[in-house]
């Protein structure tokens, strides 16, 4: 495909329902909200511009978050703050790690969002690293907004902007680890696009490393292999940040260099000019970001679902694994029910095989619950639960069951520290 | 014989998505490696994948208490004072 062809193809996708609707990719799509749902906290590189110790509640920046969610406490969130914000229309996990280093979590915190409303943009935000193998698992639930952030197609270059990467099994460093990197990423870049998943590019303009020439040859590549908008953003360069760029005064790119940089990428590629470099929680408009509100609504509001192994419904004395079945309780701050009681079949037979059974069938049973009570239960049954979104416990094993639920009740919070985030995601 | 977790981890857990014998529990979001389950992946792969994630220095321990990602060992490579001083605009 020439170039004007590409173009104009680019203009045309430009013009589609998702496009329009949806505010990072759409300058016209600002009265429309979007949240982020941080349930990915690990990340497999390390960012030269990134420190992944750092959260405070009055920096606003990508990789930053103040709570982690599970996927139903996600789904939970998500719920709560539609009802209060009927403009919600894009959903995305952004971190605070990279959600392809998470994809459990990932995967069923948007399969949870998808099943309550098949309105909404489903977004993820990934480095790349892990894309090429997810992105079947991506399609299939339905994600149609994809960023990648490239910084470099060099590897020479990137090496300056990563300083390594976890890849096959092993921490790779320096070249090898961004010639891994980028492999990944141009690998994945077109297998999205070719999976009609409409992919932007995030570049992070470090002047002096991958502006100029590595910027024009990564957005030329960038085109061709389908990407659809280029957001070439400034490095965000704080030292109280701890980032090694930070730490080091390494200065991003004042309003001159960075309008250069895009005129220089937009010669092939469509840019995006309005990013606000959002935080992985952020929730609302572009330009006024609630994700302080919106943690005081998702607990003032919240109704949680616990399901409880007990022998008679007073104590919580039952093995995970010996439990032939759970009472589903709904608990609020102000009021504690009995939903109903399901059968399961029981799995564990004893020691020796309870960690090695297969127990789909009580997940499935519990897939709506985001805790489960018991007195004992294995490390694997322990982590498929984790990885489906439902916690365990067994801190309260042989206590009274209505005690304990009444500990476990959400409690509305009473203040959230600080004033409201200013949007800066 | 087992790695540990000090207390600068961070808790963001990378360590526990890699671990192939599942050795790694979260309570109270401090996370702690199971004894008897951590092998410190002598079978697996051969490296210690816990530590081979880890975004942070001095977390991880091997069985007699050695760091396993000393000070200095997670910090870029490619940069020199030379190259940083350039990049600042302080040399040509």
């Amino acid at each position: 495909m020439n170039n004007d062809l590409a173009r104009k193809h680019s203009e045309m996708r430009m013009k589609d329902q998702r496009v329009q609707t949806h505010p990072c990719y759409s300058k016209d799509a600002h009265k429309y909200a979007r949240i982020h749902l941080p349930v990915a906290p690990a990340c497999n590189i390390q960012c030269n511009y990134c420190n992944r110790k750092f959260d405070c509640s009055n920096e606003t920046r990508p990789g930053v978050v103040s709570k982690l969610l599970s996927p139903a406490e996600a789904v939970h969130r998500f719920q709560a703050v539609k009802k209060r914000m009927p403009e919600l229309k894009v959903v995305g996990i952004a971190g605070p790690g990279d959600p392809l280093a998470n994809p459990n979590a990932t995967l069923a915190t948007l399969k949870g969002v998808a099943e309550i409303d098949d309105d909404v943009h489903l977004c993820v935000s990934t480095n790349g690293l892990n894309l090429p193998e997810q992105v079947d698992a991506l399609a299939g639930v339905g994600v149609h907004h994809l960023t990648i952030t490239i910084n470099s197609l060099s590897a020479k270059t990137a090496s300056e902007l990563y300083s390594w990467a976890y890849f096959n099994n092993q921490r790779l460093r320096g070249i090898e680890a961004a010639e891994a990197l980028i492999e990944q990423q141009m690998k994945g870049l077109k297998l999205a696009s070719e999976a009609g998943i409409l992919v932007k590019v995030n570049t992070v303009l470090v002047p002096g490393i991958n502006d100029g020439e590595s910027l024009s040859a990564l957005a030329k590549e960038i085109q061709s292999r389908g990407a659809l908008l280029h957001n070439v953003m400034p490095l965000i360069s704080d030292p109280a940040h701890g980032t090694f760029f930070g730490l080091n005064h390494i200065p991003g790119p004042d309003k001159e260099q960075l309008e250069a940089a895009r005129k220089v990428a937009g010669m092939d590629m469509q840019q995006m000019t309005h990013c606000q470099q959002c935080r992985a929680d952020a929730v609302g408009k572009l330009d006024s970001d609630q994700s302080c509100a919106s943690k005081e609504l998702d607990s003032s509001v919240a109704t949680v679902r616990i399901a409880v192994a007990s022998s008679t419904g007073e104590l919580i004395d039952t093995h995970f694994g010996h439990a032939s079945e759970f009472r589903i309780f709904d608990v609020s701050e102000s009021s504690l029910a009995l939903v109903e009681t399901r059968q399961v079949e029981k799995y564990c037979s004893g020691m020796e095989h309870c960690d090695d059974q297969p127990l789909a069938g009580h997940i499935k049973a519990l897939h709506d619950c985001q805790q489960v009570l018991c007195a004992r239960i294995g490390m694997d049954p322990w982590q498929s639960l984790e990885n489906a979104g439902i916690t365990p416990s067994v801190e309260f094993a042989m206590m009274n069951v209505t005690d304990t639920l009444k500990v476990l009740a959400p409690k509305a919070s009473s203040s959230c520290s600080g004033s409201v985030n200013k949007e800066a995601c | 014989m087992a790695l540990s977790i000090t207390s600068l981890c961070i808790s963001c857990s990378a360590c526990k998505l890699v671990c192939p014998e599942n050795a790694i529990r979260v309570s109270d979001n401090q996370f702690t490696i199971v004894e008897h389950r951590c092998n410190e992946c002598s079978e697996a792969t051969g490296t210690p994948q816990c530590a081979s994630i880890c975004p942070v220095e001095n977390a991880i321990l091997d069985a007699n208490g050695i760091s396993l990602n000393p000070t200095g060992s997670l910090a870029p490579v490619t940069f020199n004072q030379e190259r940083i001083l350039a990049l600042k605009g302080e040399i040509a």
